[in-house]
């Protein structure tokens, strides 16, 4: 679960709202979808989750721990994918794995069985021992896949996870990430995709200019809609200058 | 001539970050702490230019009733030309290799050699505030003290401008046949690493052969002509390296024939050798440039049995994060010759100097002297020799920046800041831990120390790495450098590197008062040695649990 309660968060010594009073809840076995057009909020949303940006107001709590009183805590049940796979170029994929298993403290046994089996699915075993500065893009964004993945975290935060995933990989994600709420797990991402949300949601949230527009479940989102129409109208109305 | 100009003008404003900085100090507000902090740094080495001058003064004052005063600027033109020869190595691969803003130049419709005099310009200026510490005293102490007209300065400063280019040039000319020979291999890292090395050897060695010639030149029959000719000491010194020659005959003799005649000799040759990268750049540069960056890998699969071995069975988040650090810095070429090389080459180049420039044992024999008077000298001054070699490097001063555009994974993982501190501490001090053992070895032969000298002398120097690593790395911390995209940037071009180093040489520079004061004040060798290590011991103390928690700190406050 993750609860944000009247999150603030400006720039700029206060000149440039970013977040404005965002209060949400993300209920566990969830796919929450987070819509909204480019600098609306969402990237810096995801940063103030994860613990990358403070709150300027509000708080935010993962699993009931308070992200910032609790954050080690929170830490260690959360993983985060950004929204470019800035890495340790130096590194091979599999020392890249291990120092995530180590940080993370996941047994030997479990890391062989993960990493085994997110290589495969990424369809990056071939690679794994070359050093991350030779993957493509997409590949990169694989390896920091697999590494969210290998801690079997309770919640996971994805930041456009598909932007660069061939399309078989966006197919597997896609069946991970339904995997992963189905075992009660809490899985938060934003997207461009109007058909991936629309699809794979279970709730979507839409925030423009920093404020949550809209938020609900597919049917509710169409019910304030008096069209009926896809998500993508309801997007462009809802967020229209 | 005019796209050149904007070229090079882009280069600068890129490569010295004038346009953010003056988005932080203006309209961000964030950095204004800096200018006091620059400030409080430049009042730190003022002590050490003072001391420069004074021997340049005394040195004036010594060769003047031989009538070999001109010498002078001899020593202090070559002194500064062989160390752009030496340092310039790292600035002239970087820049022209390894800056991330080639990619953009590449695609554009430039010449190559519109992109390489862009890329000289940016590391000649580099140069001039990297050389002015050594040359300026130098100039401006023989100017005063010889009372220089106005052609004096005219001629000195146009001398100061072409300074960087000859060696600079040679330099340029030396890297891009190499890197066109590296640009063939599939292991491009490693033989940029071993060429730059061998690079830094031939500089040492032209060191090494400039010293001898010096030396080697003063027979008897040269002393005879010695005190016969006023430029005989000159024309010793600048034997092998005639610019050295022209430089002086053409800051000295002002608008004189001969003086104009060795200017436009050292501007001529500047400007040809200039010319010759140019045209070489036509051919080799974009050849040796285009490509360098990829990275290919073998794609094998491991079995089961292999990728068991290969997975960890669970280090210690400590170990995991110092495994990272040595594994970046040691794989990353930039850093790894700006900070665990630097601890190796910086003893060898001092061995060379002392070889070179006096006779055999020498400096041996002149501390030898004076340790009977005092023992605690020739301590004090290894130990000195021990801290510089061991922590004027950018390792603890980098050591939060050269994570940069990755250090939102250290602020995700569930890792404490004292963990993450305490790795990256670990790290940097076993790189300075490197240095003062190589500086060791090297002091106890160049200065014949005995084993109880060289353990007090070793000792002091770790533990003031302690100390000197926890500033280092709070001043990184204070302003870590993120958003680099050339790693050159991380370490070398990075202004925490050298607020260090200010600080390091300013912390030694009132260690230095204290101790003169403690030893005036009639403190014995063994008081002075035991308060040293006690205040120091302290200072390492408090050095480090102050890290940790500014770590605590400024690990929230960082956005990443």
């Amino acid at each position: 679960m993750i609860e944000l309660n009247h999150v603030s968060k400006s720039y700029n010594k206060g000149k440039v709202k970013a977040v404005d009073d965002l209060t949400l809840t993300i209920k566990s076995g969830e796919i929450f979808g987070f819509l909204g057009p480019n600098g609306a909020g969402k990237t810096t949303t995801i940063k103030l989750i994860v613990g990358l940006l403070r709150p300027d107001s509000g708080t935010i709590a993962v699993e009931g721990l308070d992200t910032e009183k609790q954050s080690l805590e929170a830490k260690a049940i959360t993983t985060y994918v950004p929204d470019y796979p800035n890495v340790y170029e130096r590194l091979t994929g599999l020392e890249y794995l291990n120092f995530i298993g180590d940080v993370y403290g996941v047994p030997k046994a479990e890391r062989l069985d993960r990493i085994g089996k997110w290589l495969e699915l990424f369809e990056l075993s071939q690679a794994v021992m070359n050093p991350i500065q030779s993957y493509s893009h997409g590949m990169k964004q694989k390896i920091v896949l697999a590494a969210a993945l290998l801690p079997a975290p309770r919640v996971m935060v994805l930041d456009e996870p598909l932007v660069g995933l061939d399309p078989r990989a966006a197919h597997s994600l896609k069946e991970l990430m339904r995997e992963h709420c189905d075992q009660g797990k809490t899985l938060f991402f934003s997207t461009h995709i109007m058909e991936v949300a629309e699809k794979l949601c279970d709730r979507i949230g839409i925030i423009d200019k920093g404020r949550l527009v809209a938020c609900g479940t597919m049917e509710e989102l169409k019910s304030l809609d008096r069209t009926q129409e896809s998500l993508e109208t309801i997007f462009l109305d809802l967020t229209e200058k | 001539m005019k796209r050149l100009l904007t070229l090079i003008r882009a280069g600068l404003r890129s490569n010295f970050g004038l346009s953010i900085l003056r988005y932080r100090l203006f309209v961000e507000k964030k950095d204004r702490w800096l200018v006091p902090l620059i400030g409080f740094a430049a009042i730190g080495v003022l002590p050490s230019i003072y001391g420069l001058i004074l021997l340049v003064q005394n040195i004036y004052l010594a060769l003047k009733p031989l009538g070999q005063e001109r010498a002078l600027l001899t020593f202090g033109v070559m002194a500064g030309q062989l160390f752009i020869f030496l340092f310039g190595l790292y600035y002239v691969i970087s820049a022209f290799y390894f800056s991330r803003d080639l990619e953009f130049l590449i695609p554009l419709p430039l010449k190559p050699f519109e992109v390489m005099a862009s890329k000289f310009a940016v590391v000649t200026i580099n140069e001039y505030l990297t050389v002015m510490i050594i040359v300026l005293p130098v100039l401006a102490g023989y100017g005063v003290l010889a009372r220089g007209g106005p052609a004096y300065w005219v001629n000195a400063v146009l001398v100061y401008l072409f300074l960087p280019v000859i060696p600079l040039a040679v330099v340029s000319i030396l890297v891009v046949t190499m890197m066109r020979v590296v640009n063939f291999s599939r292991k491009k890292d490693a033989l940029i690493l071993v060429g730059t090395v061998l690079l830094v050897a031939l500089g040492m060695s032209l060191q090494f052969l400039l010293g001898r010639t010096g030396r080697g030149g003063l027979d008897a029959r040269a002393m005879t002509g010695f005190f016969t000719s006023p430029d005989s000491l000159l024309n010793i010194v600048g034997s092998r390296f005639p610019p050295s020659i022209w430089a002086t005959k053409a800051i000295a003799g002002g608008f004189s024939a001969s003086g104009l005649a060795n200017l436009a000799l050292f501007v001529g040759t500047s400007l040809a050798l200039f010319a010759a990268i140019l045209a070489l750049s036509e051919k080799l540069f974009y050849r040796g440039l285009v490509g360098l960056a990829e990275v290919s890998g073998r794609r094998r699969s491991l079995t089961r049995a292999q990728m068991s071995q290969r997975v960890s069975s669970g280090r210690h988040a400590v170990r995991a994060i110092f495994v990272r650090e040595w594994r970046i810095m040691n794989r990353t070429p930039i850093f790894l010759l700006n900070g665990t090389l630097v601890v190796l080459i910086v003893p060898a180049v001092f061995v060379l100097m002392a070889r070179a420039g006096s006779g055999r044992g020498d400096a041996g024999s002149i501390l030898k002297a004076m340790s009977s008077a005092n023992p605690l000298i020739v301590i004090l001054a290894s130990a000195v020799f021990m801290v510089l070699c061991g922590s004027l490097n950018g390792t603890s001063s980098s050591a939060f920046s050269r994570e940069g555009r990755q250090f939102w994974i250290s602020r995700v993982v569930p890792v404490t800041a004292r963990e993450q501190v305490a790795a990256k501490f670990l790290h940097s001090y076993l790189v300075s831990l490197l240095g003062t053992i190589t500086a060791s070895v090297v002091a106890a032969w160049l200065l014949h120390l005995n084993v109880a000298q060289l353990a007090a002398a070793a000792g002091l120097s770790l533990v003031a790495g302690v100390f000197l690593t926890s500033v280092g790395m709070m001043i990184d911390l204070a302003r870590p450098l993120l958003d680099w995209t050339n790693p050159q940037k991380a370490i070398k071009q990075n202004l925490n590197v050298l607020l260090a180093m200010c600080a390091d040489i300013g912390i030694l520079t009132v260690l230095f008062f204290a101790v003169r004061f403690a030893v005036k004040a009639g403190a014995s060798a063994g008081t002075v040695l035991v308060l040293l290590y006690a205040v120091l011991a302290a200072l390492s103390g408090l050095g480090y649990s102050a890290l940790v928690k500014f770590a605590e700190k400024r690990y929230r406050e960082i956005e990443a």
